[in-house]
C-alpha cells in the first residue's frame, strides 16, 4: 500500500488537496498521513529549551489544532485511510523532509491554487525539488474527478524515474492515460499535436523509440496508454493542449537551472501535477 | 425569475430567442420579448403611437416570429406559456357533490411580446425597471462589432446602465467554458444559480476566478470561494479555480474571453465595479466572440 504524506493547513488550497487525495485514496487504497506545520516567525526564537520550549510550541498549536481536526473529521467518513494530523512547530521545508525520511513515505501531497501568474507554484515546486524530497510530489491545484492522466516525456526524461513513479503511485486507480512526448519550441511557433505515426522524420525515429521504451515498461507493469502522441510548442501552448486532463505526470531535475520549460508547462496546467525527480 | 429579451429584426435576435427559450425551460421564468421602435418613422414623421407605424414594419412581424420560435422549443402539453383550454369540467364543490363548472385556466407562466416607442436604450431600461426584471438578454453580432442597426453600441449602453443582470448573447461559437469573475463576499445566490443554469445549458466547464490584490487570497475570500466550490460540487459540477491578481486582470480577461463565456459579478460595492470601468466592459462586449454576462 502506498503511504502518502499530505501537508494541511486552514487555507483553501489545502482543503482542495485533502479532498482530492481522499478521492485518490478511495481509488488506490492509499494510506494518508496528514501533517500541520506551524511556522514560528523567523525573528521569534523559542524561549529556552526542554519543557519551556515544548510548552511554547504547544501554545502555538492550540489555535490551529481545532480547525485542522475539524478539516480532517469532515473527510474521515468518506476516507477511511485518512489519519489524524501530526502537529509540528518549525521550518516547513525541514519538517516535511524530516517526516518523509522518518516515515518512509512513497508520495508527498500539497495543495496550491492554480494562478494566472504561475511564479508562486514554480518557486514552491523548485524549493521542494532542490530540498531533496525522497519521493514523488503531487501538487493539487483543483478538485476534479480523476478521469484521465497525461504522462509526459521529454528527450531528457529518465524513464526509469518517471514510469515506475507513475504506476506505483497510481496503482489500483484504473486510470485512463495518454503517453505524450513533448518537444518545446521557441516562442513564435505554433503548437500542434500529432497522432501516433505522424511524427516528423527528422527526430521521429528517436521519439518513436522513447515512446516504445516507455510503453514496454508500462506494459510490464500491466499498464497500457489509451493514446500516444507528440506535443510541440511553447509551454503555454502545450499547457492549453493539456486542459482536459485531470492529472499531468512528468519528471524534473533536482536543480532547474535557469528557465525550465517543463516547470513552466506544469505551472500553467490547471490540473494536479505529479512530479518525480530525476 | 423575470427575463426581458430585447430584440430587433436582425438574425442574432432570432438566435437570442432560442437561447432564452433554453434558459426558460430550465428556470420557468416569466419572459417578455421587447422591441423598440424609434419615434421618428422611416418617412421622417414623428410618431405619436404605434398606430402611426404601418404594421408592415418588420419589427412587429419579427416579434411574432420570435414568440413562435420561443414556444416551439417546448412540447405542447408541457409548455408553461400556452393558454390552457377553457370549458366545462366536473369539479367537486363539496364532499361527494360534483358540479359542472365553466373553467378558464391561464398559462402558468407569462410570455409577453411588447413594443415601445422611443430611444432603445432608455426604453429597454425603463421596461426592466418597471417590470422589475432579473435578467435582460440581448443578442448581437461579433463580426459587426456588437452594433444594433445604425444606432451603435446599444448592448454596451444597456449593460453599463442597467441595475439588473444582463446577458449579451453571441452565437458564433459553441460555449465550452464559462469563466466567472465573482466578488466572493457579495455575490448573490441568484447569480450563482444563474451560472449553474448556463453551465448546465451549455454542458460547459466552469471556471471560478478569485481576485487578489497580492499573491494570496484574503482568508474571508478563500472561505467564500470554498463555499461556492462546495455549492457547485454538490450540484454535480466540478469547477476549476484560478487566482488572478488585479494587476493582471485586463490581460486575463482579454485572454479568457477568446475561450468561453465570461461572467462578471459587478454588483454594488463589488471589487470589479471599481477596477473594471464601463469603457472596459464596453470593449469586452464589443471584442469578445463569446457571450458576456454581467451579474448584479
Amino acid at each position: 500500500m502506498i503511504r502518502a504524506l499530505i501537508l494541511v493547513d486552514n487555507r483553501l488550497a489545502s482543503g482542495i488537496a485533502l479532498r482530492y487525495a481522499c478521492r485518490l485514496a478511495n481509488q488506490t487504497g492509499m494510506d494518508l498521513q496528514t501533517i500541520y506545520i506551524e511556522e514560528a516567525e523567523r525573528e521569534v526564537r523559542p524561549p529556552g529549551t526542554g519543557w519551556v520550549k515544548r510548552t511554547w510550541e504547544k501554545g502555538l498549536l492550540v489555535s490551529a489544532g481545532a480547525e485542522i481536526s475539524r478539516l480532517i473529521d469532515e473527510e474521515k467518513p468518506t476516507c477511511p485511510t485518512l489519519r489524524k494530523a501530526k502537529m509540528v512547530v518549525g521550518d516547513r521545508q525541514m519538517e516535511i523532509l524530516r517526516e518523509l525520511d522518518e516515515g518512509s513515505y512513497d508520495l508527498f501531497i500539497e495543495g496550491t491554487l492554480y494562478a494566472f501568474n504561475p511564479s508562486n507554484f514554480q518557486v514552491n515546486l523548485e524549493a521542494r525539488l532542490s530540498g531533496g524530497f525522497p519521493c514523488p510530489i503531487l501538487m493539487v491545484k483543483n478538485f476534479v474527478e480523476l478521469k484521465k492522466a497525461a504522462l509526459l516525456l521529454e528527450d531528457t526524461t529518465d524513464l526509469w524515474s518517471l514510469v515506475p513513479s507513475f504506476f506505483k503511485t497510481l496503482e489500483g486507480a484504473h486510470l485512463e492515460f495518454d503517453l505524450l512526448h513533448v518537444k518545446f519550441t521557441k516562442p513564435g511557433r505554433l503548437s500542434f499535436r500529432e497522432d501516433e505515426g505522424g511524427v516528423e522524420a527528422a527526430d521521429g525515429g528517436e521519439i518513436d523509440e522513447r515512446i516504445a521504451s516507455a510503453r514496454k515498461m508500462l506494459a510490464e507493469a500491466g499498464w497500457s496508454p489509451q493514446g500516444t502522441g507528440v506535443l510541440r510548442g511553447v509551454p503555454v501552448g502545450v499547457a492549453d493542449d493539456l486542459q482536459d486532463y485531470s492529472l499531468v505526470v512528468a519528471c524534473l531535475p533536482r536543480q532547474t537551472a535557469g528557465k525550465n520549460a517543463m516547470l513552466e508547462l506544469l505551472s500553467r496546467v490547471p490540473s494536479a501535477v505529479l512530479v518525480c525527480r530525476q | 425569475m423575470k427575463i426581458l429579451v430585447a430584440v430587433d429584426q436582425n438574425p442574432y435576435s432570432a438566435k437570442t430567442a432560442k437561447v432564452v427559450a433554453e434558459l426558460a425551460a430550465n428556470t420557468w421564468a416569466n419572459v417578455t420579448i421587447l422591441g423598440v421602435l424609434p419615434r421618428r418613422s422611416p418617412a421622417g414623421k414623428l410618431a405619436a403611437s404605434a398606430e402611426d407605424w404601418n404594421m408592415e414594419h418588420p419589427l412587429p412581424r419579427a416579434l411574432l416570429e420570435y414568440q413562435k420560435k420561443f414556444l416551439s422549443h417546448f412540447k405542447k402539453d408541457a409548455c408553461p406559456y400556452t393558454q390552457r383550454n377553457f370549458g366545462y369540467q366536473l369539479i367537486e364543490v363539496r364532499k361527494g357533490v360534483w358540479e359542472e363548472l365553466y373553467v378558464a385556466k391561464s398559462a402558468r407562466k407569462d410570455l409577453k411580446a411588447r413594443i415601445r416607442l422611443g430611444n432603445p436604450v432608455n426604453e429597454i431600461l425603463a421596461e426592466a425597471r418597471q417590470e422589475e426584471v432579473d435578467l435582460i438578454v440581448m443578442g448581437c453580432d461579433h463580426s459587426e462589432g456588437c452594433q444594433w442597426e445604425e444606432l451603435g453600441g446599444i448592448p454596451q449602453k444597456v449593460v453599463n446602465a442597467a441595475t439588473c443582470s444582463v446577458l449579451v448573447a453571441k452565437e458564433e461559437k459553441e460555449v465550452n467554458k464559462i469563466v466567472c469573475c465573482l466578488d466572493h463576499d457579495l455575490v448573490s445566490q441568484q447569480s450563482l444559480e444563474m451560472i449553474n443554469q448556463l453551465v448546465t445549458l451549455h454542458q460547459a466547464k466552469l471556471e471560478i476566478i478569485g481576485l487578489t490584490e497580492g499573491r494570496e487570497l484574503k482568508a474571508e475570500v478563500e472561505r467564500k470561494m470554498d463555499t461556492i466550490l462546495r455549492y457547485y460540487t454538490a450540484r454535480g459540477l466540478e469547477p476549476w479555480i484560478e487566482i488572478v491578481e488585479l494587476a493582471s486582470l485586463d490581460a486575463f480577461i482579454s485572454q479568457e474571453a477568446q475561450w468561453g463565456l465570461m461572467a462578471l459579478w459587478m454588483g454594488k460595492r463589488s471589487m470589479l465595479e471599481k477596477v473594471f470601468p464601463k469603457a472596459k466592459v464596453s470593449r469586452l462586449i464589443k471584442g469578445s466572440e463569446y457571450s458576456v454576462l454581467i451579474l448584479r
